[in-house]
């Protein structure tokens, strides 16, 4: 009875959004961990201290940033477009959220059932994604053509280049991944690794998507769009402030929620063993946990990755993309149709 | 089990996506008045001007300039469209009456493609333009 209830107020979708709104905090909160995590890293990885005034090990220096992005005086430049220029966070903020609503944070399960924490369910929710995700490009052409300023244009045009040519390795790695699990939702793929996970069925499509997803996330070494030895800050140089920081935590907050999809499409997600969820309380904890631990392990790949390589050239990038990730994502989609054929 | 909401109704999926729109659409805009309240306001024109690197800017910056990758933009409509048609085969697959004659299908269609991806190469579309 008591479990009829629990899936009752699981299946409202009002409650559910609640609990969206209780997931945008979380990854809030996440994202200034993170940026501590990186600066703290990136210090160690060229023997710097890095950030250790605020709190223990400055901890608290993202919160010491946040407000004084939010004390400073908010410039919009006279040659600006006024409109767009206040209109292309929303955008950006907006495509952001929008991935993170069909994303799971991780799974409870109770007596063998599993209730994904995630803010809703839709059968094509892998599809949504990318879609949502590929509209932050508007966003960052939207700030950058209001900026007015040369720096700010030549970014977003090198955004684009890049943007076209990751998407579709990117697209069709997806499709390989669905092709595996059956479904375009992302649980249902979640929850076809159990045994054995996708990096294992389809390494050349676990390669080439954490490629074009970096690229997509414009991690170094494909932040060519920000390239700051050139182009100063690139698409956001005219930003000052809190809007500044808006982009930036965007930034911040894609590269969490691609991890994220990293490991919920090919690491397996939050799935363990039945030994160990059967127990009631090991199964509210252990499977978020070691998600989230996953999650934990690709931000720190990707951001050692950050501190260890230089930047690509912008042509070098379009022809990685064009020449070797493309023709590799579709011999991976060769290589998938084949093991499903022959019933693996 | 993986419904997690009742999909019977396809409306109650996209409730949650409303919600979350509207307040990370709000965020900015919320933020911005927050900050008007909290920051100095100081008198100077200067700080309106476009950053250049400290020197006075040079004209408009929206000008009309060479895009070097204009064919890989046609190429990647093409391919994007290619990928589109891709998902809903990539649902059904596994469908046991339909696999064989839906990969049989999709293959050709994979590799006209394909012939004019080659195509694209031999030509040196996909070249980025000096």
């Amino acid at each position: 009875m008591i479990m009829m209830e629990l899936t009752e107020i699981l299946f409202n979708p009002w409650l559910r959004g609640i609990l969206g709104l209780c997931l945008m905090g979380a990854i809030f909160m996440g994202a200034m961990l993170v940026v501590w995590f990186e600066r703290k890293l990136a210090a160690d990885v060229q023997q710097r201290l890095g950030p250790s005034r605020v709190g223990p090990h400055g901890i608290f220096q993202l919160v010491a940033d946040a407000i004084k992005l939010l004390t400073k005086e908010d410039i919009i430049p006279a040659n600006a477009d006024k409109l767009l220029f206040v209109f292309g966070p929303m955008v950006l903020m907006g495509s952001i959220f929008l991935m993170l609503v069909a994303i799971p944070f991780g799974a409870v399960i109770i007596n063998g059932d599993t209730y994904p924490i995630a803010a809703t369910d839709m059968d094509i929710s892998v599809l949504y994604i990318e879609a949502v995700s590929a509209v932050s490009v508007i966003g960052i052409f939207m700030i950058a053509y209001s900026s007015n300023n040369k720096y700010s244009l030549l970014g977003a045009f090198r955004n684009f280049a890049r943007m076209i040519g990751y998407e579709v390795p990117l697209g069709i790695c997806v499709v390989s991944v669905a092709i595996m699990a059956g479904s375009l939702n992302i649980i249902d793929i979640a929850q076809a690794q159990n045994p054995l996970w996708f990096i294992i069925k389809q390494p050349i499509g676990f390669v080439v998507f954490f490629i074009a997803l970096m690229a997509d996330m414009g991690r170094l070494p494909f932040d060519q769009n920000e390239s700051e030895e050139e182009l100063i800050a690139g698409w956001i140089t005219e930003y000052t402030g809190m809007r500044f920081g808006l982009g930036f935590f965007a930034e911040y907050i894609h590269m969490m929620l691609g991890s994220m999809l990293v490991v919920l499409l090919f690491l397996g997600g939050w799935n363990l063993p039945t030994v160990l969820t059967s127990n009631m309380l090991l199964g509210i904890i252990l499977p978020t946990a070691f998600f989230l631990g996953k999650v934990s392990l690709v931000i720190l790949t990707i951001i050692m990755i950050r501190w260890a390589v230089p930047r690509f050239r912008i042509d070098q990038v379009v022809d990685l993309s064009w020449k070797k990730l493309l023709p590799l994502s579709l011999l991976n989609l060769g290589w998938v149709i084949a093991l499903v054929l022959l019933g693996v | 089990m993986s419904g997690i909401i009742d999909t019977s109704n396809i409306i109650y999926s996209y409730i949650p996506v409303a919600i979350i729109l509207v307040v990370a659409l709000l965020m900015p805009p919320m933020t911005m008045l927050l900050v008007k309240q909290l920051s100095p306001r100081s008198k100077s024109l200067a700080k309106y001007e476009t950053y250049e690197a400290g020197s006075v800017p040079i004209g408009n910056a929206r000008i009309q300039f060479n895009v070097e990758y204009y064919l890989y933009a046609i190429a990647f409509v093409l391919f994007d469209i290619e990928v589109l048609f891709l998902y809903p085969w990539a649902t059904i697959f596994k469908e046991p009456n339909i696999t064989t004659i839906a990969t049989i299908e999709m293959l050709i269609f994979i590799f006209v493609v394909l012939f004019g991806y080659l195509y694209l190469i031999k030509k040196e579309a996909l070249k980025w333009q000096k």
